[in-house]
């Protein structure tokens, strides 16, 4: 299967930073970790700001303008999934990511840009999590995908 | 209004666990009375009432009344492992605002299932037009605190030692409150 360096066939994300992978016992190929799950554009889409660039401390201002670009994309994405569902806590929290992306856009030189993208995120991930449990999903947790993204710190885990 | 037509619901936690949400019914008061005997005596203090006394549930299940506590059961196969309500008050100047407790049986914790309770009172009481919820919480529950917060209920206030245990222990106890969704005029 060709390898695209923009899109993933199957979740739909920009990068194509999963497809490094191997599967065990064959050639490396094209595997894309959020195969068969509900929402997997969304989740990846998140999961690819979430352990980006723009996060590390030598992060630049392109990757940080990068990743306020994914952010907008990412919105718009959940937006069209939430659709006329009847979920107003959902559409409640993608108003305030709107809102908070708006505070934090870089260009503007705003001092807590990234605080804002970070909130933006946040609020994002709250509205994927209120899609899957209307479908009776757990939420999505992105450190079950840190190890497709070559992610360097794994925060401490804890539910109630 | 709630909505009752999303009921029974079916729930999956992250380690595969599969649970069912419904509202408590008068014929659950044995299976609840059976839940509150696996919570553990330290946890009871916190409890409003002697729930060791069947009557006492007894008692709810005669009187249930879903447009003033409404009763979410998490079901694992038959048994209750989560309640969790909704207390509304009809009129006055609180009307408009909802009050959310949750109890997780020892074996359900750390599982996800508190969060997901607070995700479907969250969902029910923005169907029932409120304003706000409110939690309390000890300020020991830490990991109960996060998940509030994490679902976007904010820390009004902490009253200092002003709690006490059936031991008579003084605890903080600390305020949490979720703003609803906010009008068209107000989204816009």
């Amino acid at each position: 299967m060709p390898i695209s360096r923009t899109n993933c066939p199957t979740c739909a994300a920009e990068l194509a930073c999963h497809f490094a992978k191997a599967v065990e016992g064959a050639e490396e190929k094209a595997v894309c970790p959020y195969d068969g799950l509900a929402y997997r554009d969304l989740r990846a889409g998140h999961d690819q700001i979430y352990f980006g660039g723009w996060r590390k401390m030598d992060a630049s201002p392109g990757d940080i303008l990068r990743a306020y670009n994914q952010i907008e994309r990412h919105l718009r994405t959940i937006g069209r999934a939430l659709g006329d569902k009847d979920l107003p806590a959902a559409r409640r929290d993608l108003a305030m990511a709107l809102d908070a992306l708006q505070s934090g856009d870089p260009r503007e030189e705003s001092r807590d840009a990234l605080r804002f993208m970070d909130h933006a995120l946040s609020y994002a991930h709250r509205v994927i999590d209120d899609l899957l449990h209307e479908m009776g999903l757990p939420p999505h947790s992105p450190m079950d995908f840190a190890e497709w993204f070559n992610a360097a710190e794994v925060p401490f885990r804890e539910e109630w | 209004m709630i909505p009752l037509d999303r009921y029974p619901k079916e729930i999956a936690l992250r380690d595969g666990a599969r649970l069912v949400f419904r509202p408590m019914v008068r014929e659950d008061a044995d299976r609840l009375a059976e839940f509150f005997r696996m919570i553990p005596p330290e946890d009871k203090m916190y409890l409003r009432e002697n729930v060791d006394r069947l009557e006492t549930i007894e008692k709810w299940a005669e009187a249930l009344d879903y447009d003033a506590v409404f009763p979410i059961l998490a079901f694992a196969e038959e048994r209750i492992v989560g309640d969790a309500t909704l207390h509304r008050n009809r009129a006055g100047w609180k009307q408009r605002v909802g009050k959310v407790r949750i109890l997780v049986s020892p074996e359900f914790r750390h599982r996800g299932l508190g969060t997901a309770m607070i995700r479907e009172l969250r969902h029910l009481g923005e169907k029932a037009s409120l304003r706000y919820l409110m939690a309390e919480v000890l300020e020991e529950q830490q990991i109960a605190i996060r998940a509030f917060e994490k679902l976007g209920f904010e820390r009004m206030v902490v009253y200092r030692n002003f709690v006490n245990d059936q031991k008579g222990r003084l605890h903080n106890l600390v305020v949490l409150a979720y703003p609803m969704t906010l009008s068209r005029d107000e989204l816009s």
